[in-house]
């Protein structure tokens, strides 16, 4: 048996023997919020597979404020309410800390092992601060592996038209016109898998990297599509978690973010460059919209960042980006009103993954200097949406992406 | 007195006879030194072809490093070299020594134990460039990510404070005036602190301003995007 599982975790799955569904849900430290998510799990459960064999699992990195006995704790005792027939047996929970390095990807990675022990047809991972799941995203995350055959479901989230921007600008675009598949929410952190792909997420030496720490959303959704798993997307409805500490900065979070996105360019160049156009994928479930809280923002802040930018990162600049973004940054920080044009700006996002090939600079150096540009590209998205409607948002986000597919070719031809 | 002239003569002769072999090793010793440094270093060169050195320094960011720094050699000829002096170099003291001139030795004495004190200086110089350069490129890096208009100075404040320290470290490990060195820096190091404040007082003070009345400004506009 595996090396990474506790005794007491091997031994309750020789008891358990195997199972249809499996849900996972890592954890740190969210002890006010993974009841709620644990319960929505259970309903779901309940509620849409009653005649399947299903666990879940917490996979918990060491939380210190009671998170693993609230999972041990909460069930749901009485499922009038719910409109739910009660079933036979109730859902089985292992609540077991994982083995390696701290981060999402190392809990992933205990539940990839248990799926594959209890030979699961079908698994849920979701995260544990999230405030609005509902038993239905059991179901929508589930059922297209049960009975659709598809290997990978991603989510699709209803967002507030500035959330979620590094997504939009950056991840979304690239890994579209990278690979062919219109994934909205590569990076959503909720997904469904099938057992054959957990097992051949397991077979891959990633776990010492940093996708164990961090990438390993981007990671599952690559390395699905890289690797050709049938994809599909579910409507999730709106994403509430909550807040992140204040303490994550921005720099540091788009690094990780562009870090892992560029090292698995490293991994595939063979694939990416094959693919010549994208497709659509197909989204399940009933759409629906909902009315999103305001954002604040400072597009003052965001463009005097940007200029700051271009009057000291200068010749930092010079060794990362192309003659030709050089001057359109230029032009750009001219511009009156501030616009910063999408075929710039897929030019300065390649310039970077070449930089990053080439190894010109320091990583982390390299990657904290797109911080000024990517507000730029921000506070221009900005004002151009600042009175559209969710789907003329999506309209503008397509014509983005389109730039990063029409530019492709000049990324294939610098890569070497 | 032909008698003393003839005297001198073979003394002379004679020292010159018995320096002619000590001059005849220390040439051969020369002429040796030059043979064998170039053999280790175009071994040395081959070897390190044969293991990729220079794909592996490539990879490892050794060469980054080194370009930074403004070398540009690939680092298997930039180690050949280096051999190939280290080697020429220790042929020609043993060259010298062989002379047995004590006018010679007692210079190569001095020279010899001044020797690894150059070479520790010039390591502590050259490490101090480097390093002066990656932190200050940090901190330049963060300070315009934290919005700061002084991120420039910031970052060359840094850069240059480091080489002045690894300057000085060095200059006091040879030995070269200990106090005046320390003192020296201090002036150099307040005349630093005192050009930077003028040019705050001139230059900066809009600046300054500015950004003070920006940040209590944007304390109440914070923004809230989600970025992820
Ligand atoms: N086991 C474990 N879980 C973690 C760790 N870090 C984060 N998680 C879990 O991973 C999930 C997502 O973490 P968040 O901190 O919410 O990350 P986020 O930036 O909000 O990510 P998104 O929700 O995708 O936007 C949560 O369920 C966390 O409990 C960790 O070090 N160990
Ligand atoms: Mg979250």
């Amino acid at each position: 048996m595996s090396v990474i599982l506790r005794e007491e975790v091997i031994q309750r799955l020789g008891e358990i023997g195997e199972a249809d569904i499996l849900v996972g849900i890592p954890s740190f430290n969210n002890a006010d919020s993974i009841g709620h998510v644990v319960r929505a799990v259970q309903a779901g459960v309940a509620k849409y597979f009653p005649d399947k064999k299903a666990i879940l699992i917490n996979s918990d990195g060491g939380s210190g404020d009671g998170t693993r006995e609230v999972v041990e704790r909460v069930i749901i005792d009485d499922f009038q309410p719910l409109l739910i027939n009660q079933r036979q047996d109730l859902l089985s929970k292992i609540v077991t800390p994982y083995h390696g390095i701290a981060g999402k990807g190392s809990a992933f990675r205990t539940v990839f092992q248990i799926a594959k022990e209890l030979n699961v047809k079908a698994c849920a991972v979701v995260d544990s601060d999230l405030r609005s799941i509902t038993p239905e995203w059991i179901e929508l995350l589930i059922r297209p592996v049960l009975e659709r055959n598809f290997d990978f479901v991603a989510p699709y989230y209803l967002r507030h038209k500035y959330d979620g921007t590094i997504t939009n600008s950056i991840v979304y675009p690239v890994t579209r016109a990278l690979y062919g598949k219109r994934i909205r929410q590569p990076i959503g952190g909720d997904f469904g898998f099938s057992g054959k792909l957990a097992e051949f997420y397991l077979t891959r030496d990633v776990w010492d990297t940093d996708v164990a720490r961090f990438g390993i959303d981007i990671w599952m959704t690559t390395t699905a599509v890289a690797n050709n798993f049938k994809v599909c997307q579910s409507f999730l409805g709106a994403k509430i978690h909550s807040p992140k500490e204040p303490s994550s900065d921005l720099s540091a979070m788009l690094m990780q973010v562009v870090s892992a996105l560029f090292n698995l360019m490293e991994e595939y160049p063979g694939q990416w460059k094959e693919v010549k156009s994208t497709s659509p994928v197909p989204l399940f479930g009933f759409q629906f919209s909902v009315g999103l809280e305001p954002v604040k923002v400072n597009i003052e802040r965001m463009i005097n960042m940007f200029k700051l930018g271009m009057t000291e990162l200068g010749d930092l600049w010079k060794v990362i980006l192309s003659t030709e973004s050089l001057s359109g940054l230029q032009e750009t920080a001219k511009t009156e009103p501030f616009s910063f044009g999408d075929d710039l700006w897929a030019r300065v996002i390649y310039d970077y993954a070449l930089a990053w090939h080439g190894k010109v600079m320091k990583g982390e150096h390299m990657l904290k200097t797109l911080t000024p540009l990517y507000l730029g590209k921000v506070a221009s998205l900005v004002i151009e949406m600042a009175d559209t409607t969710a789907g003329k948002v999506e309209e503008r986000i397509e014509a983005l992406c389109i730039a990063f597919e029409k530019l492709k070719p000049y990324l294939i031809d610098k890569w070497e | 007195m032909g008698r003393v002239f003839v005297e001198q003569f073979k003394e002379f002769l004679g020292k010159i006879a018995g320096f002619l072999p000590n001059l005849l090793t220390s040439l051969v010793l020369f002429v040796a030194g030059l043979l064998i440094a170039w053999l280790i270093k175009s071994v040395i060169v081959r070897l390190a072809a044969f293991l990729k050195m220079d794909a592996v320094s490539e990879r490892t960011g050794i060469v980054q490093v080194l370009q930074k720094g403004g070398i540009k050699e690939p680092v298997s000829r930039l180690a050949g070299r280096l051999i190939y002096w280290v080697v020429l170099i220790s042929f020609i003291i043993m060259g010298l020594d062989a002379l047995q001139m004590p006018a010679v030795e007692n210079l190569l004495g001095t020279f010899l134990l001044y020797l690894p004190n150059v070479i520790v200086a010039c390591a502590i110089i050259v490490s101090g460039y480097l390093l002066g350069n990656f932190l200050g490129r940090a901190v330049l890096i963060g300070a315009v990510n934290a919005g700061l208009p002084i991120a420039g100075l910031l970052g060359k404040f840094v850069k240059f404070t480091v080489f002045i320290m690894a300057v000085t470290m060095s200059l006091e490990l040879l030995g070269i005036g200990k106090d005046t060195v320390i003192i020296g820096f201090a002036i150099l190091f307040g005349g630093v602190v005192l050009a930077l404040s003028i040019a705050f007082g001139l230059g900066g003070k809009d600046a300054a301003k500015d950004y003070i009345d920006r940040m209590l400004r944007e304390k109440k506009e914070e923004d809230d995007i989600k970025h992820i």
